[in-house]
Order: structure tokens, then sequence, then C-alpha cells
């Protein structure tokens, strides 16, 4: 067992003029004992610098390339954040509290203020960490991950970019540019529960985002028609190897009548889509139970809110 | 590597720098522009120490590269001020005593000054939440909000409502005065032991630690490793056979032969810079032969269990130490008294447990460094963040064989230490490593993880607990066991094992007593010293099962403290008549605060209500004693001595670790001379070579011994002055008296100020001679009346020299949908014999309450190779500011003591102590389910809430409590 270095392991840090620049310096020195490593916020390489479970010849600071700080509303086109905005840049964006106060709840539920302006929303999603708390957020809203590599940019859906604990869609060569979102469903709802040893500012132990809205308010949806009159998305962090929806869950709801008797159910079966290990924050068994509780208590305050609209 | 050139405006002034690539900016403008008031706390964004602004956002500059500042504004703590002008929080933070060690003050500034730019009118809930990523372990917190409310009430009514400080005090004793040290604290002015500067000729050290909990060293190849250029030297424990330690002398500072915990230093490299240092020490190769471990104190005394120390039969050890060779018991503490055997059959209710606490973590802001400098001549010198400069000189003096005289042990201000920075623990390791370069001073500085590892934890305790009363509800019998796990070495930690069991019964009168204190060897961190001392590991069992006897005769708790309580002159455990104390008047203030009674579970009245259905309200109680534990005779002196302008310098030797010593010894100083408090200075940094004997800042005996030194002292200064005055003016010193800072006479109403006579006399009448001259007072204290305890039945006239009691009432709701806790009020009641600052004895009931409740909730895990899991701050998490309690509410009681200077006695560790169990207790009366083991994590409470509704519901839905239905308590 590796004791962390007092500072940071040696790099060089570079600055790169364009996408296509940093794009090459990554894809080209790929494969090498020390790659290279895009960098925005630097809150969670720094601390696996120190750690050391990384050790790249290069960091790459990207969070100055034109567009990757900048958050763009569009009534039609949706929402687009780019990969190094902040979390304090995301939380407090107003076109972000006005149209995804869900994304805001869950950007603001990361660590601490002075860590929030420093990490990025982009920066929690590309580390591939399982407790990703804008990880649920990003999924229920369908975010879609803007990667831009040698070969130009593409795009993967968010549920299509999360593989395995540190894993993700990014190939060699390739950097996260932005995050987009569709325009939210009419009169929609969403809350993010995070449990942590603190009150606020820890990891989380479960994370949980649910987001509901009436039926056809969106235009494309998974599901088929509802026989509820409601959607209802839910997004879990923290507790499976990858953020991830609890479809079934998702199924219940859109099948069933909103009440209590339901969201039981439906509580039930988001436990059932966990599947968490037992480590240093707390166990299997508690993650699944806080996963059913907190489901439950974010559909009722969601029903609660949907029923006021 | 390469280097950038940077240009960057720090404070409104532009620097052209040229930094390394792998430079934080926290680094750039410590070790670049000398800017020590950004503190260095953990190197990953937890702490919040480093904090400053950057383009006028806070951020965590360990987290952030130097290069990126470019064309950035910085302004850090020393930025806030402008033109000598402090900025209104800083006013505030120094009003509001909002300062205690000041190593997390600067990050929190920075955090308050960003959140009332953004936001000029936060909530209180605001503020919290701003402060969430600056962990404070002194203040709790609460002062924090306190000092933002009135600079954003300004800015709401555009007024300025503060006022100027006092300029002159007299009869400082007894007044809430601010700090001596704030000013230096809020401006980034104070220096800790990392932010002293020794220029180029500074090498620094790092450590190789073992990988293993228990094994034998083969072999030690660091040739690798002295290839490595810049490096200096490599020294390893054959290097420094020596042993160190405090009561048993069982630690090597390298280890030797044998390793006994994971992270145990085997090596250690000196290089020219830290990174070169560490790469170094990754490079030593060992190997070792694996021997098996053990972790857990019970197993430890099993017969076939692994001998972690086959030579404690040859280890020098204090007289009142008993450890027993062939075994790993470091420590048996025998207590007999009465004749329990006989008094079971009398008691009506019999309650007896099991109890457990983990290994804990004192979290000291401030991480430990020494700088080690051992010159040609033999002279030696170590600057470090220390509770003990004398006993560290003392220790490591007759460790390493060094004169006395030729050590020096230089400590400025202490970014906190709660008993972790007590007696030796790494500083020795820094000593013989400079030995190895000799003429450069070497620092070695603790990363935050190695402080988990590294560096002493509180014990691990296992106690099984036996206590009965009668009907009546009179306490008849105990009998105890306690184990405490010890860790590696158990230098220190033995002392707590005596400790715990010459006060074993917990602040109680019980006729029949059998207590034995054993500490056992494991093969886990070395356990030491923390804040209470034995005592909350002890009250976490005893005060549980005090509510438990209550409950089975149906006396309310607090009723059945009120009747079994010490009382003054009672007759205690060991045979020694208990001094003047009042903890009934104690339990009444806290169960007033707490509006106890009215609304508990089995009382009439209806209880509270909890803010939401699924929460459960529960109020609890517990009370506590703690003695100073040390050897019988520990000294404390100190010297006054005058300036020209009648300024006095106070010298002594104890510490500023945040509790506030420095300020009551220039109050008492003040006082017993009669100058104004601002007149008087301590001498500081602590200084071996300069500063007066004082044993150790520990044991909360520092306002009684160190007071008792300080004002004899001044006594003695004051004797001097009337001397010279009377012999003036013809009169008699008893007429005479010193005022405000004039000596007056109460017969002829003449006035002699103090300007100038301290220091060159006075003229004789025709200007014919002088008398007098330069005035330096001298004192010192020393108990002198401890006697050592039978070894058999732990009796004898005086064990301790005083017990401090107090007693502390929870209010809290459980969440029983996910078993979190939240603390809704803690009130407090201690007495102190006598408040020499009732402001900072109120700060320190504060921060011991949130203290001790955070330790509730705190637990070094391992697994099962004995390795630590939790060895950072992401994954040992501390109480925040948004956790820390929605009210506490302080209240002194004063009964003096009779040899306590102004009759106050210690309070620094005491609210620590009951804060658990009254946690637990009020659990129970909120859950009516008991838990033995600590921590109180949420996981815990939760999955006992669902096994019990697992037995006696009948539905699956498990988180929907039944209202009202309660299981009977299990007694």
């Amino acid at each position: 067992m590796h004791m962390p270095s007092p500072g940071l392991t040696e790099f060089d840090y570079v600055k790169p003029a364009s996408l296509a620049e940093a794009s090459r310096l990554l894809a080209e020195h790929t494969g090498e004992a020390r790659p290279p490593l895009p960098f925005m916020g630097g809150t969670d390489i720094f601390v696996r610098m120190r750690d050391g479970f990384i050790r790249p010849r290069f960091v790459v600071d990207v969070k100055h390339l034109p567009g990757m700080r900048d958050i763009l509303y569009d009534e039609q086109a949706g929402l687009t954040v780019g990969a190094a905005a902040t979390m304090n840049q995301v939380a407090r964006h107003p076109d972000v509290q006005a149209h995804y106060p869900l994304l805001a709840e869950a950007a603001n539920s990361v660590a601490s203020y002075q860590l929030r302006n420093r990490a990025t929303l982009g920066g929690n999603l590309c580390n591939g960490s399982p407790a990703a708390d804008t990880g649920p957020a990003v999924l229920v809203l369908q975010g879609r991950i803007a990667l831009y590599g040698q070969g130009g940019e593409r795009e993967v859906e968010a549920g299509e970019f999360f593989l395995g604990p540190g894993e993700t869609a990014i190939q060699m060569g390739e950097l996260m540019t932005s995050i987009r979102f569709p325009t939210p469903p009419a009169n929609a709802a969403g809350r993010y529960l995070k449990l942590g040893r603190n009150k606020v500012g820890d990891l989380a132990i479960a994370g949980v985002a649910v987001f509901g809205f009436p039926d056809g308010a969106a235009p494309f949806d998974r599901l088929r028609a509802s026989s509820s009159g409601y959607r209802f998305r839910i997004g879990l962090a923290s507790v499976a190897p990858v953020p991830l929806r609890a479809l079934e869950a998702e199924e219940l709801l859109a099948a069933n009548s909103p009440g209590e008797e339901t969201f039981a159910l439906a509580a039930e079966k988001a436990l059932e889509a966990a599947t968490p290990i037992d480590d240093v924050r707390a166990s299997a068994a508690y993650r699944k139970a806080m996963v059913r509780n907190l489901t439950l208590r974010g559909l009722r305050d969601i029903w609660g809110r949907l029923r006021e609209t | 590597m390469a280097n950038h050139t940077i240009s960057v405006t720090v404070n409104g002034g532009k620097e052209y720098l040229d930094v390394p690539s792998n430079m934080t900016l926290l680094h750039m403008l410590r070790e670049k522009l000398a800017l020590t008031g950004t503190k260095n706390g953990c190197m990953a964004g937890e702490c919040g120490a480093c904090t400053i602004l950057m383009n006028g956002e806070p951020v965590n500059s360990c987290l952030v590269l130097a290069v990126e500042a470019d064309g950035a504004e910085i302004v850090t703590v020393e930025g806030l001020a402008h033109d000598d002008q402090l900025s209104p929080l800083q006013q505030t933070f120094g009003e509001h005593n909002a300062v205690q060690c000041g190593f997390c003050t600067p990050g929190v500034l920075i955090s308050a000054h960003a959140l009332l730019k953004r936001n000029p009118d936060p909530t209180e809930e605001e503020v919290r939440e701003a402060l969430v990523g600056n962990l404070c372990r002194c203040t709790g917190y609460l002062r924090f909000i306190q000092a933002v409310q009135p600079v954003a009430e300004e800015t709401r009514f555009f007024r300025k409502n503060r006022v100027s400080r006092p300029q002159f005090t007299s009869d400082p004793v007894g007044k809430s005065l601010p700090r001596v040290d704030t000013y230096d604290k809020i401006t980034g002015a104070a220096i800790f032991a990392d932010d002293i500067q020794f220029g180029p000729n500074l090498y620094y050290a790092r450590l190789a630690r073992s990988p293993h909990a228990h094994a034998l060293i083969k072999h030690i190849d660091t040739s690798k490793a002295l290839e490595v250029p810049g490096v200096k030297a490599v020294v390893t424990g054959k290097d420094a056979p020596e042993l160190v330690g405090m009561y048993l002398i069982d630690r090597p500072v390298l280890a030797g032969e044998r390793v006994r915990y994971f992270g145990e230093p085997v090596a250690g490299v000196i290089a020219t810079s830290e990174g070169i240092a560490e790469e170094a020490a990754r490079l030593i190769e060992v190997e070792y032969e694996e021997l098996p471990a053990v972790f857990g104190p019970m197993e430890a005394l099993q017969p076939d269990a692994p001998l972690l120390h086959p030579d404690l039969g040859e280890y020098k050890v204090a007289n009142f130490i008993f450890p027993e060779p062939g075994t790993n018991i470091s420590e048996h503490f025998k207590l007999r008294k009465g004749d329990v055997e006989s008094a079971w059959p009398r008691c009506d209710a019999i309650v007896e447990g099991t109890f457990y606490l983990p290994q804990i973590q004192h979290v000291p802001l401030e991480p430990h460094v020494s700088v080690a400098l051992w010159e040609k001549s033999g002279q030696v010198t170590l600057w470090t963040s220390t509770q003990s400069p004398h006993a560290q000189r003392d220790l490591i003096a007759q460790s390493l064989d060094i004169p006395h005289g030729n050590l020096r042990v230089v400590s400025p201000y202490v970014g906190g230490g709660f008993g972790g920075k007590a007696g030796v623990t790494m500083e020795a390791c820094a000593l013989v490593l400079a030995r190895a370069v000799k003429g450069h001073p070497v620092k070695l500085r603790l990363t935050r993880e190695e402080e988990f590892v590294g560096t002493t934890m509180r014990q691990s305790l296992v106690a099984h607990t036996k206590i009965g009363c009668d009907a009546g509800g009179n306490l008849l019998a105990m009998e105890t066991e306690y184990y405490f796990g010890g860790g590696a070495y158990n230098d220190y930690g033995v002392n707590i094992a005596r400790a715990a069991g010459y006060s074993c019964t917990g602040p109680y009168d019980i006729p029949n007593v059998k207590g034995d204190s054993r500490s056992v060897y494991t093969n886990l961190p070395i356990g030491g010293p923390m804040r209470g001392f034995g005592m909350p590991e002890i009250h976490w069992g005893i005060e549980q099962i005090m509510d438990q006897l209550a409950e089975k005769i149906g006396v309310d708790p607090a009723e059945f403290r009120r009747r079994n309580c010490v009382k003054t002159d009672d007759t205690i455990l060991t045979g020694m008549k208990m001094p003047a104390i009042d903890l009934v008047a104690c339990i009444n203030k806290v169960t007033e605060a707490i509006n106890w009674g009215e609304d508990r579970r089995g009382t009439a009245r209806p209880r509270p209500s909890a803010s939401a259905p699924h929460k459960k309200r529960g109020k609890g109680i517990a009370i506590m004693w703690k003695a100073p534990a040390m050897p019988p005779n520990p000294g404390s002196s100190a010297v006054v001595r005058f300036n020209e302008d009648a300024t006095v310098y106070v010298e002594i030797g104890a510490q500023e670790l945040g509790q506030g010593s420095f300020t009551v010894a220039a109050q008492m100083a003040a006082q017993a001379l009669g100058v104004p408090y601002e007149w008087v200075r301590v001498s500081a940094p602590i200084d071996t070579r300069y500063s007066p004997y004082e044993w150790q800042t520990v044991a909360s005996r520092i306002t009684w011994s160190m007071g008792n030194a300080v004002k004899a002292a001044a006594e003695d200064a004051r004797r001097q002055i009337l001397e010279i005055v009377a012999d003036h003016w013809g009169e008699d010193t008893n007429d005479l008296d010193i005022k405000d800072g004039k000596v007056v006479s109460y017969k002829s109403e003449r006035e002699q100020p103090l300007q100038n006579m301290v220091i060159y006399g006075l003229p004789n009448e025709n200007f014919e001679g002088w008398k007098g001259g330069p005035i330096v007072g001298r004192g010192m204290f020393m108990p002198t009346y401890v006697t050592n305890l039978d070894f058999e039945t732990g009796q004898g006239p005086r064990a301790v020299v005083h017990y401090t009691v107090g007693a502390q009432a929870v209010d809290l709701e459980v969440d029983t949908e996910t078993g979190q806790i939240e603390i809704l009020k803690i009130a407090s009641a201690y007495d102190v014999g006598k408040a020499i600052n009732p402001d900072l004895v109120l700060a320190q009931i504060e921060g011991g309450a949130v203290h001790g409740m955070s330790s509730a909730f705190e637990a070094l895990r391992f697994d099962e190779k004995g390795r630590p899991l939790n060895r950072s701050l992401v994954d040992y998490r501390i109480v925040t500011a948004v956790d820390a309690p929605q009210e506490i509410h302080g209240d002194i009681v004063e009964t003096p003591l009779e040899d306590g200077p102004w009759g106050a006695r210690g309070v620094g560790e005491h609210v620590m102590v009951p804060t658990a169990p009254a946690i637990a207790n009020a659990i129970n009366d909120a859950l009516d389910i008991r838990f033995n083991d600590l921590p109180l994590s949420a996981e815990k409470i939760f999955l006992a809430l669902e096994e019990r509704e697992g037995e006696s519901a009948d539905t699956g839905d498990l988180f929907i409590a039944p209202v009202g239905q309660r299981r009977q308590s299990g007694c």
C-alpha cells in the first residue's frame, strides 16, 4: 500500500493553442509509459497524482480552448455546457437555474464552494467515477457528451458514456469538449438527493436524481405513451460500477398511476437496479436501502411539485 | 521538467516568477514569496487551510498550478488588511474570539470574505455552507457564523456598529478580554513551524515506511536511493539504535530489527528538495520476513498471540507503571475498594455491558513538522510544532545522549494539538536524520496521510463493565475491566490505562469497586494521548449504564446522577478526599438549559415534536470527571520582567495551542502586578534556551499550574517594587498597592507611576544615590502532595492533584429513513473553579462539544493486514460547519480550587469527555436502541432500526416506523 507523496510528481505543463493541437499532443504520446493527461480543474487528477495512480509526462491544460468554459442556452437547441465550465459556473448560471435546476443542484452538491470553483462538469464525468455527483443528472436530462479527437468531433449519449469504474467512452487522443442537453420537457421537476457521511461536502454513499414531467411534454422518450399521465426518470450514483438509470423503476412509474403504492414499488425496483460494493464509506446493504429510501423521498417530493403545476 | 516565467499580481503587487510545472500555487506563495499565512493542511482540497482568492473567487491553492496563475490576481490573508486597517471580518473574528490555534483562520477568513462579496446578507445556513470546505478542529464553528453576521448586518443597515478595542483594562482576571494572539492569527503574521525561513542551506527529509504490520527486517539496501542526484544521506535503524519514550521507553526512532505497525519508519532520506527525498525514499529496498500480527487488545491477550515486545522486561519504565514481561500487557492498574462480591446480592438492579471504541485521530489542522539542526559543535536545535518543548528536550536529550544545555527546542504557534503533539512523536526522527548531515537544517514534514499512520492515535478500548444499585437508586458496586488497544508502542499510552484505572468509576461515589485497567500492545498505529486521556473512552460505557440503571429502577437519569455523583470531601475510589467541586450545579444548569424532563420519554408531558414524520427526537445527559494525569511532580515556572515604559514581558514555557494560554498568562500577570492587561506581552515563541521550565502543555494543567507560577512571579516583582517605593517614601509596604500601573499609598495617598522606576529605580532625596533597579520577578509551582498508589489496591492518600467535573446534555433528531443524526443543541456546564477569561472558557466548551460530537462519528479503519483504509481527509471525515450543532449553550460553575490561581482549574479537555455518551443516551431516548460500539455511523443506526422493524413489523415496509410502538429497553 502506497503512501501519497507530499507534492506533485514531475511533469511538463503544456497549454495548446487549439483543440487540434491538444488532440494531437494526446494522441502522439498515447501508449507511452507516462501518457499525457488532459487537465481542466485538477481537483481529482492532482490527488491521484500524489497517490501514485497516474504519472503523466505532460499535463495538457485544455480549459482555455475556445468554448471549453462557455454555457449557452437556446430554446430550440437546448443547453451546451463547455467541459471545463466549473461547478459553480454551472450552478449559478441563470439559464441552468431556470431550465435545468436539477443540473444546478447536482453541481452544487460537489465538495465545497472553493473546490467547485475549480472542479469542472466535464472532469466530474470523464473521471468515470461511479460516485460522480453530476452523473445521474446528466443521465436523466439525456445529456450527450461531445468528444474531440483526431477524426474530428463525435457525440456519445450519457447512457453509453460510462463503461466501468474509471472507464469511459473517451478514446485515445480524445478530449471532452462539451455536454449538450436537449430542451427539457415543460413543467418538469427534478431533485438530486445525496447521502454522505457529512451533511454536505462528502463523496456520495448514494446519490439519486429523480426527474418527472407530465406525459407528452417531452417530444421524444424511450418509453411509449404512459398510462400514468406522467413520466419519471431516475438516475443513481455511487451504487454500481457506473452512474446509471433505474429503467425498470421508470417503466413501472409510467405504467401505474402515481401515488404511495406505485412509488414504494418503484423505489424497490430502483434498489434492485443498484449493484453496490462494500467500501470504506458504507456497506452494499446500506447503499441499497438508501437507494430505495432516497428514491421514495425524491418521488414524493417531485410528485408534490408536479401536482402543483 | 520545464520552468515557466509568469507574472502574477499578489495582494496588489506585481510579481515576476520562474516556477516549475509541478509547483502548486500554494508552494509558490509559501516558498517563492514567503507568504506563509496560506497554510498547507492536506494537499487534497479537503481542509481549506490553503484557500486564497484567485481573480476574486476562493480556490484551494494546493490544487492550482503556479503556472496557471500567470496573469491572475491573487489575494491571500496577508492582503485582507489595507494600510494597517483590518477588514471588518478580521475585526469581528477578533472580537468574537473566533480564533483559536489560528491554522485554519486564514482560509476561513478568505472564504468568509468571498461569501460576503457574492452575498452581502447571507443566512446562517448560507454561511455554514460557504465554510464547509474549511475544516476547524478548535472552535466548533459557531463563532465563525457569529463573526460573519455583524459584518453582514453592517452591510444591511449601512452602518458601522462595532466598537473599538479597549486600550486600558484594570483587574483583568474574570473578564472576557480579546486574545493576545488574535492580530497575528487574523493577518497571517502568526508563524508556525513550517513557516520559519531557513534559506538555501535547508535540506528536506522523507521517510521510507513499513508496508507490513508485523515483520522482521532482514536487509535494507539503500544504494539506489543514494545514487539519486541531490540525495545527501540515508539513515536506517542501524544508525539510530536509540529508544525514546515518556513513561515506558519502548519506541525506536527508526525501526531496527522489527517493524510493529504499517507505516513504521524504517529509513530516512535527506536531500536538497522534498521531491528528491521522496523519490529516493521509494527506491530503498527492504527485505522483510512477515510475522503474524494481532490487531485487537483481546486477541493480543491470548496465550498464542504473537509477542510484540520480547524485550519488555528490559525497557526503562517509570516507577508507577507496571508492564508484564512475556505478555503484550504494557501496564496493569488494579483498583480495589470495599468488597464487590458481597455487594452484588444487595443490588436490586444490575446492568452489565461490553463497550468498544475504535482508534481515532486528533486531526489538528497543522500536520506535524520538525526542522532539526545538528551543528558540528554539538549544539542541537529543533524547531517544531509541539505541546511539549521542555519534556521533549528532556526525553530526546536522554535518548540521544545530548547534554540538556546543548539541545534547544524552539516551538512557535502550534496549529492544534489535542494530545497529538504531546511528548515525542516524530521529532526524534528529524534529529537522527540531521545528525547525518551536520551543519544543515533538515525539515521533516508529515503529509496529512502520514498523520493517520505515523503519529499517535487515541487508543481503542474494550470495556467490560458491571454496575449495581439498590431500589432507592444508590450505587452499591462496580466491577470493570478496561483493555486499551495501545498500538505498536505504548510509551505514553501506559499512563492512559493507569489514569483510566484510578478514575475507573467515573464521577460517582461507589462503595465497592473492583477495577482492572490494562494497555495491550497491538500491531496498529501508536496509541497515545488525546483530549480527555482515557476519560472519553471509559465514560462511553459508564454513562450509558447509569442511564440504564436509572431506567430500571424508575428514576429520572438526571436525578439518578445528582444522587450518586461525587461531591466535595467524598472519599473517592482511591481513598483520596475529593477537593471542592459542584457537579450537582453542573447537572442542574444543563437540565435547565435543555428543558430536561418536560418532554422526555417516560414523563407525563408531551414530547417535543420532531421536524418531520420520519424523524425522531431525543434528549440525553452525561456527566464526567477528569484529573490531570501526569507524574506526581510536574513543575511550572515563570519570569515577569519590566520594560522602561512599564510594559511587561511574561516569560513562560507553556504553549499556545489555540486554547488561550498566552491570554490567561497575560491576564493573570496583569492582575497580580496591578498593571493594565494591555501592558503585558507574552514572550514567544517558546524556546527552551530562553523560556522558563514548563513540564508540558497537556492534561488541562496550564491555567492551574502555569497560572500559579505566573502569579508567583508577578507577586515577586510586585513585592520588589513596593519595597523600593516604601523605602523611598518611608512608608510600610502594607500600606501600598499597585493600581493601574501606579504605586499608591492608602496612608499618604501618594502616587508613583511604574514607568522608568521599574528599570532605573528611584533617586534618593537630594539626589544622593538611587534605590532599586530593573525589576525581574520569578515564580514557580509544583504539586508536592501527590503520592504513589498501592500496586495491589490502587489506594493511597492523594492519587491526583484535583478533578474538573461537568455535565453535558444533548437534544437531537434521528432521520429514521437514513440513520443520520442532527444535533439540535448541546448544553454544557463545567466547574472551572474560576473563569480567568469567561469567553475563552465558553470557547473551550464549544470547541470541546463539537470535537466530542465529531468523535462519536469517527473511526480509523484497517484491512485484515492492519493497513489503514481511511488515511486521508477524503475518507476520515470530521464534523464541518454544516454538521455543527444549531446551538451550544455553555454555563460556567465556579467552585474555587484550593491551590488554583484565583481558584482556577483547567477545562481544555473535559467537554470532549461526556459528549459521545450524551449523544448515545439521546439516541436511546429517541429510538429505544442502545449502541455499545462507536462510531455512531448513520449506517449503523439505520441497520439497527431496520433489524428491529424486521423483528416487530409484519410488513416489508421498512421505512414507515409504527408510531408509538416501542420495544422495552433491553436490560
